[in-house]
């Protein structure tokens, strides 16, 4: 399980475009296209632009009307997904003093 | 031995070297590209220019003989097609009682060999259809599985596998006077704020029984696209073809043979921007070539299609008695999507 201190990004050789309010996504790699409701499309993009999974919680928490266990569990679920597809990876949080300026 | 890159580029010299005359002096028109000959070719002749060009090249058994001779026997050697991409990049086409064909890696030629007992006719579907469209792709171009009508000035185009009924629903189209643009593959380009799509051969491919019903064209003595089918080849007249580039209005994507042969009614559904995107992914002609740039290719290409044109999932009973009702449901949802701009005229459609 990964946790919600890492920060996720688009993992290589994967593309993503919006059609209309919902987002298709390729897997290079193995071929497999994806579509994503417009739920799932927020998700992705609070998820992929957001400096850790923590910080994209916090502000669908915020957008949506949803109860914080449920955000967590429906977060994780989508995460554990994107992840077994290979479509994003997970890594340690960019400190910003250490971002490129 | 000689290598296929050293054939490519033979065949190149041996063009260039005639220049304009005989290495390559018939020039015609067809899906925006200028096709250049040695051979004489059923198409209309280059009178707009073109976006892209090819040109080809009749070639002998031996430049295909070292093709094939390079990759051993990758692809399957005994099934009426045969297509291997080769270490150069160029890929080999074969149909068995066809011909045979060999596209460069840059999409810029194509070596052909018309088997004897292949006619000129037949031969021409396969040149200007399967193998042209490794060309095409090759050169950056996303051809889609489509035919396409032209309605009061705006192309209609019917996208779906082979089966699915694309030729027979343009074939009752042309009997209430729609213009036929392409047959089976579909070239497309952006143009400001619009798609613009571009004329195929002028041939509708058919069973005798819709020709008959729907273009009054009797059976006797037409060419069989291939010996293994009773699908007709069928020249189509300047009055009824349209020669020159028009702007695509709409794309009804067709309902699998399996699931039209359930439906009890003509259903002409919209289709959310991430269902018309599969769709149009879906209707890719030519799904050989699948290496990474192109993949990347048909991704964007489908996703900035979904949004400049309407994909729409049209499913009907599969019965020719039927298709008139079917041509006058499209009509009805183009009227209905246009408004008074298209000027749909009245009894236009018996």
């Amino acid at each position: 399980m990964v946790s919600f201190s890492e920060r996720l990004t688009v993992a290589p050789d994967v593309l993503f475009r919006l059609v209309g309010d919902e987002g298709v996504l390729l897997n290079l790699n193995t071929t497999l296209y994806l579509g994503l409701n417009p739920v799932g499309t927020r998700m992705w993009n609070a998820l992929t632009s957001a400096n850790s999974i923590q910080a994209a919680y916090d502000a669908l928490l915020e957008e949506y009307e949803v109860g914080p266990a449920q955000l967590r569990a429906d977060l994780e679920e989508f995460i554990q997904r994107l992840l077994g597809q290979k479509l994003i990876v997970a890594g340690p949080v960019i400190e910003a003093s250490h971002e490129p300026a | 031995m000689t290598g296929v890159k050293d054939l490519l580029e033979t065949a190149t010299n041996r063009s260039s070297s005639f220049g304009s005359g005989a290495g390559s002096r018939y020039r015609y028109g067809v899906y925006g590209m200028v096709v250049s000959s040695d051979t004489p070719l059923d198409l209309p002749s280059d009178a707009h220019g073109g976006v892209a060009r090819v040109e080809c090249v009749s070639a002998p058994d031996i430049a295909f003989l070292a093709a094939t001779e390079s990759v051993g026997g990758e692809g399957d050697t005994e099934s009426w097609y045969r297509c291997v991409v080769l270490r150069d990049g160029s890929t080999y086409v074969r149909w068995r009682t066809i011909g045979e064909f060999l596209v460069a890696a840059d999409g810029r030629r194509i070596m052909f060999r018309r088997y004897d007992r292949a006619s000129l006719e037949s031969f021409q579907v396969y040149l200007l259809g399967q193998a042209l469209s490794f060309a095409l792709v090759r050169q950056g171009f996303e051809p889609l599985h489509a035919t396409a009508v032209v309605v009061d000035r705006h192309a209609v185009a019917f996208l779906g596998s082979n089966a699915f009924g694309k030729s027979s629903l343009a074939a009752s189209f042309l009997e209430a006077g729609a213009r036929l643009l392409t047959d089976d593959l579909l070239i497309l380009s952006e143009s400001g704020n619009r798609v613009l799509a571009y004329p195929g051969p002028p041939r509708l491919k058919l069973f005798p029984k819709i020709a008959r019903r729907f273009l009054g064209q009797d059976a006797t003595n037409r060419v069989h696209m291939n010996p293994d089918t009773d699908k007709l080849i069928l020249p189509i007249g300047e009055h009824r073809r349209q020669g020159r580039p028009v702007a695509l209005e709409a794309i009804y994507a067709l309902a699998a043979p399996r699931d039209a042969c359930r439906a009890p009614y003509v259903r002409v559904e919209n289709l959310s921007p991430r269902e018309a995107f599969l769709e149009l992914l879906k209707g890719t002609f030519n799904r050989r070539l699948t290496n990474q740039p192109r993949l990347a290719r048909q991704f964007d290409f489908a996703a900035r299609l979904t949004d400049l044109v309407a994909v729409k999932k049209l499913t009907y009973p599969r019965a020719i008695d039927r298709l008139r009702e079917v041509r006058e449901a499209v009509r009805a949802d183009l009227a209905r999507d246009t408004g008074p701009a298209l000027n749909v005229q009245p009894g236009f459609l018996d």
